[in-house]
């Protein structure tokens, strides 16, 4: 699966492949605190540009470092990690984070275009993505303005362009959290259990904007998270990792196409089997960390 | 529905009125008590005064009599001082408290430095900055950073501290270099402490250049107090403690109006 030869030297490289591809590898990394068991061993998975990966496994196995590692926050201690970028201006790599980073003095339309007051985004070109994904230009300003405008109209938060963010309630928060790292137009987006703390009507909600936006972008999103029935509706992968050290257990392709209703989805037959397949798996990894190599109950055999 | 009064504001007034008119009424009344004035000579009218007398000689400190002359020059040198002081400290502790919060290096060079001067007694070095400046306002001036200096610096460098790790984590990813990340990211947060520590900092100024004043005895409020004392007038000296301390609330109460106004995200936001 894997283009990157694998290459124990530890390095994050950062490539400019044109690509029908393969945005994003990890070839067998590895992961460890200097004192200690290590967190991961030996994963490697590839990621396609555009597509949307889930991440799922026992809770403490690792799933965030995953994150941590592909975002360079933290280095690998072997293996290899490696970015294949279009080499296009759009910024490389953001993340949304499981808990609040937006910032309290700024209105929401002002962390949307907080990237721009850093140097290295000065001479970003602004991406105004219409309804048919297509992009359009202007002057800088003008284009900020209007790409600013556009991602709240995308999310459904026109209204509150100048409000704080103790203003707006917790899913719009995450909604606009999303749209702060979605705003630089990003290559590779980073969802670390961005929605775990939000009501599950408010959360379907959530899903089905952030599913579109991401496609409409084009933006290869990493998804981690704790809910199963959110990993299968809005990915098109989901990699389920083994208990500590981390590696990759099992992997699902998911068959509900590009357009997706959220709600319908979660009704249909076929979401219900598969979801029953990756708890099943799933469960396997959870007896493992709790101790007992004993199974859950639960459908045997998986959809690959 | 008489608790709910005395729980609204209007009631909460009142009864601070009451325990005002009540201290005063004592104040007042006891040392007119001849027994007692014999028991203590916290009860004897030479010393403690009367706040009958003590109202009489603030209108005299603020119209001037032929005894007394009116204060403002006085408080004007004071509040000089202590304005000066608290700025000049303000500024450099806010800039220390980011400077040290945003650089773990620089924290680990200078927190022993500062943890020293933290712990000498500042008010103790008056003499020598009377010494180096002359019973001068530079003196006051240098008392007031002294003291102010440290209130301020350990609330800014708590409030450069407090950014949570993951927004630095999610500036830095979106390509903000360890300068800006100071100033778009930091800098709010050690505003906000900064103002939080501002009416410690406005109260202990105010005392540390009254103090100063006392010592060097030519200037300001502090001047009006020496006075006082050597002329063994208890009704000067509480006039002047009451004037200072109308300041220093007046000073407080508009620092924490800014706070409220121009922070009030931040009030919110907890």
């Amino acid at each position: 699966m894997s283009k990157a030869p694998p290459a124990a030297d530890g390095r994050t490289t950062f490539g400019n492949v044109d690509a029908h591809r393969e945005i994003l590898s990890l070839a067998d990394v590895q992961f460890g605190y200097s004192a200690g068991a290590p967190v991961i061993d030996n994963l490697s998975m590839s990621i396609d540009a555009g597509s949307i990966v889930g991440i799922v496994g026992p809770s403490g196995c690792g799933k965030s470092t995953v994150l941590s590692l592909v975002s360079g926050l933290l280095s690998p201690t072997g293996g290899r990690i490696e970015r294949r970028l279009d080499g296009s201006e759009r910024h490389p790599l953001s993340m949304v984070f499981q808990k609040d980073t937006l910032l309290p003095w700024l209105s929401a339309a002002g962390n949307i275009s907080l990237f721009t007051r850093f140097k290295a985004n000065r001479k970003h070109r602004f991406t105004q993505v219409s309804a048919d994904g297509q992009a359009e230009g202007g002057s800088q300003e003008e284009e900020l303005a209007a790409h600013v405008s556009s991602l709240l109209r995308l999310a459904k938060l026109t209204d509150y362009a100048e409000a704080f963010p103790y203003q707006l309630s917790g899913g719009m928060r995450r909604r606009l959290a999303f749209l702060v790292a979605v705003a630089s137009h990003p290559q590779i987006l980073l969802l670390d259990e961005p929605f775990s703390a939000v009501d599950e009507p408010t959360r379907v909600g959530i899903h089905e904007d952030v599913f579109r936006i991401a496609k409409m972008m084009k933006i290869t999103t990493v998804l981690v998270t704790h809910d199963l029935a959110e990993a299968i509706t809005m990915c098109d992968r989901v990699f389920i990792l083994s208990n500590r050290p981390a590696r990759v257990a099992q992997e699902y392709k998911i068959p509900f196409g590009t357009e997706r209703r959220m709600l319908e989805i979660r009704e249909r037959p076929d979401f219900l089997e598969l979801y029953g397949h990756l708890w099943h798996d799933l469960s396997i990894q959870i007896s493992h960390s709790q101790g007992n190599g004993a199974r859950l109950p639960g459908p045997a055999g998986t959809l690959n | 529905m008489t608790n709910n009064w005395s729980d609204s504001n209007w009631g909460v007034l009142a009864q601070r009125c009451m325990v005002i008119v009540v201290a005063l009424a004592l104040w007042e009344f006891l040392p007119k008590i001849v027994w007692l004035q014999k028991l203590s000579a916290v009860f004897d009218p030479f010393f403690v005064s009367s706040p009958s007398l003590v109202f009489q000689r603030v209108v005299d400190l603020s119209i001037g009599s032929e005894s007394q002359p009116a204060m403002w020059s006085y408080l004007f040198d004071t509040l000089t001082g202590t304005f000066i002081g608290v700025a000049i400290g303000t500024f450099l502790g806010a800039f220390l408290g980011l400077l040290l919060s945003n650089s773990p290096r620089l924290q680990r060079v200078f927190s022993p430095f500062v943890a020293i001067l933290n712990a000498t007694p500042r008010i103790a070095l008056i003499p020598i900055f009377v010494i180096l400046f002359g019973p001068t306002l530079t003196a006051s001036v240098v008392t007031v950073v002294a003291v102010v200096f440290f209130i301020v610096f350990y609330n800014a460098y708590a409030g450069g501290c407090s950014v949570p790790v993951q927004t630095v984590q999610n500036v830095r990813l979106m390509g903000a270099t360890p300068g800006e990340i100071m100033r778009r990211v930091r800098l709010p947060y050690v505003i906000v402490w900064t103002f939080t520590s501002l009416p410690n900092a406005i109260s202990f100024g105010l005392v540390a250049a009254v103090t100063a004043e006392i010592l060097t005895g030519k200037v300001g409020m502090g001047r009006l107090l020496l006075n006082s004392i050597a002329s063994v007038d208890a009704t000067l000296t509480f006039a002047v403690v009451v004037v200072l301390s109308v300041v220093g609330v007046a000073l407080v109460t508009l620092a924490d109006r800014v706070q409220r106004r121009a922070l009030h995200w931040w009030e919110r936001s907890l």
